[in-house]
């Protein structure tokens, strides 16, 4: 070292120099803050809280027994819709989830000894729900929204844990994952939880009103909304510096949610966004499909109004961020097809005239019910066509009183229809015309569970 | 639910859920067989009626969404100028095969001409690419359609 030249000294202190840094951005990238840090730090413990308790169920639900309440809370974290594969029974597991690099299988949580969670104790059952170790010790993927349920109390937790036991027990064997090397081994798990999982419960911020700190614990220790909404890093966690900003989950785009008035839900009435999470429509504004209309079938549209309200005060707080979708939403198309955007697509205005006119109207704005509106929503306004080409595929089968079902066109036109139906729907109703493919739909037929 | 709806210009009271479709009520409880149930999914066309003028497919029309708006089926269509033009072109054409698609199809044929008195074939492409036809009978459709505008 006595001998190194005074140039060489220098490039090697540049490149740690450049190492330090990089190290330091890639750690700033991707240790980010948590999904309660933007509320600020004026936080207590659950137990030094005096204001109305935010966690546990609705009042009227208060004495009823652990089952009741379990089956409150199990609906407000919506563990069914994951648990069950359509038409299979009730949280029996095995709805896949494809991911690039293999495919997850979600498990029975019936209370099935074999095959389930039978043989769980509490302890059991909070380790898994809490921290994500399995009963053998196995660590699981944040597929299963664990860093979000570690902010439920263990009382919330076991209650939930009674209702399922309550349950018939269902005998599945759960299915082995696809996942490749190295995604496949699981102890790699323990680093990633240590980094991310912030295994703590809720704490209330006293800054805030009751009713703020009622919906912050639905919103992020039941609901998940991050789990769908929020991007993630590098290292798959929540960017919560970006939080409810926007992101694609299961092939479907979960929106920007944060008081952004221009892409985010700030210029929506406390009303619309009531109206959309209790019954999964806001006039003008679109339907509820896909995830987010089974999180309104089995979740939202079971939970109290109160705790609606919670949810939309505590909304109401996410700091704007402003994401990429077009900043316009597109007025009603004109009644004729020969006007409007979109006119030169034959393909797509063909299977628009055959299947879609009847009921979304050339408008877009539907003369048979407010429901079937499209003109207005998030969904034909964003170019990208993503949940536009989903919902042709999937169709929406809502289960909400009131609600009305759209059929799934997904074995009835090809690829190439469904993109330039998608395509001209854009085009017609949206900011934006979509340039969607063929082997873009393939892609996202392939990357929705099932 | 008590509903009062006006059908071909006489007012009807229902009793039924406010989510039962307008198709249901004509057929089952006001006995008007003259609308078809097809696919029940607003695929096919052949529940067509209008609604203020407009054609909607009857069996996805929630009863409870109506209100005073007018209802106008096949069985009241030859009362109104374009549907009388429609029904005779159609009889002149010889349009009609097995039958069951057709009170659809001149509806909205109907609802067409009441709108747009001579429609290209985009027009008629556009609003009738919704009422499928089992037996085919696109060609005559067409041809009809000129006929009642006064075009062929």
């Amino acid at each position: 070292m006595r001998h190194m030249s005074p140039a060489r000294r220098v490039a090697i202190i540049v490149v740690a120099a450049v190492a330090i840094v990089a190290i330091g951005v890639a750690a700033w990238l991707v240790f980010g803050p948590g999904p309660l840090a933007f509320a600020g730090n004026s936080t207590v413990a659950l137990a030094d809280y005096h204001e109305a308790n935010p966690t546990g169920v609705p009042a009227d639900l208060a004495k009823a027994d652990a089952i009741r309440r379990g089956e409150y809370l199990a609906k407000a974290a919506d563990c069914m819709v994951c648990h069950t594969t359509p038409g299979g029974e009730a949280y029996a597991g095995g709805l896949a989830f494809p991911l690039p690099f293999g495919t997850l299988y979600s498990t029975n949580i019936t209370s099935d000894k074999e095959t389930g969670i039978g043989n769980y104790t509490d302890q059991d059952f909070l380790n898994a729900v809490q921290r994500g170790i399995r009963k053998d010790g196995a660590r699981l993927y944040p597929a299963m929204t664990y860093t979000s349920y570690t902010f439920m109390t263990d009382a919330d937790a076991l209650a939930i844990k009674a209702y399922l036991f309550s349950l018939p027990a269902v005998h599945r064997p759960n299915q082995d994952d696809t996942l490749l090397f190295p995604f496949n081994q699981r102890w790699g798990m323990i680093f990633w939880s240590w980094a991310f999982n912030p295994n703590t419960r809720f704490a209330p911020n006293t800054a805030k009103c009751a009713e703020w700190n009622r919906g912050a614990y639905i919103a992020e220790a039941l609901a998940h909304c991050g789990d769908c909404h929020t991007p993630r890093n590098l290292a798959f966690a929540l960017d919560n510096r970006r939080k409810f900003s926007g992101a694609v989950a299961a092939g479907w785009r979960a929106y920007n949610i944060t008081a952004d008035k221009a892409t985010g839900i700030g210029a929506w009435s406390d009303d619309e966004i009531f109206a959309y999470l209790a019954k999964g429509h806001a006039m003008g504004r679109g339907t509820a499909s896909g995830p987010m209309g089974e999180a309104v079938d089995r979740s939202f549209s079971q939970m109290a109004p109160a705790d609606i309200r919670a949810l939309v005060t505590y909304l109401r707080s996410i700091p704007a961020v402003a994401s990429s979708e077009p900043a316009t939403i597109a007025a009603p198309a004109p009644t004729s097809p020969k006007e409007g955007g979109a006119v030169a697509d034959a393909l797509g205005r063909r299977v628009f005239a055959q299947a879609c006119a009847s009921c979304h109207s050339w408008t877009g704005v539907s003369a048979l019910s407010p429901v079937a509106t499209i003109s207005g929503s998030r969904a034909v306004n964003d170019p990208t066509a993503t949940n536009v080409a989903q919902i042709v595929i999937s169709g929406t089968q809502r289960f909400s009183p009131g609600a009305m079902s759209m059929p799934a066109f997904g074995s009835t036109y090809t690829d190439s229809e469904i993109a330039a139906v998608a395509n001209y729907v854009t085009g017609r109703f949206g900011s934006a015309a979509s340039k969607l493919t063929a082997k873009d739909v393939a892609d996202l037929r392939g990357q929705t569970a099932r | 639910m008590t509903f009062s709806i006006s059908i071909n210009g006489t007012k009807h009271d229902v009793d039924v859920a406010d989510d039962t479709p307008l198709l249901w009520v004509l057929r089952d409880v006001l006995g008007m067989t003259g609308t078809k149930y097809g696919c029940g999914i607003a695929q096919c066309g052949a529940c067509t009626v209008h609604v203020d003028g407009n054609p909607l497919r009857s069996c996805l029309l929630p009863v409870g969404t109506i209100g005073s708006r007018a209802v106008t089926t096949i069985e009241g269509i030859g009362a109104t100028e374009a549907g009388a033009k429609v029904q005779k072109a159609w009889l002149d054409r010889e349009v009609i095969q097995c039958g069951y698609c057709q009170s659809g199809q001149i509806m909205s044929a109907a609802a067409l001409l009441a709108a747009n008195p001579h429609p290209d074939d985009a027009d008629i492409d556009a609003a009738m690419a919704g009422n499928i036809c089992r037996c085919g009978t696109y060609v005559r459709i067409r041809e009809a359609i000129k006929s009642a505008a006064g075009e062929a």
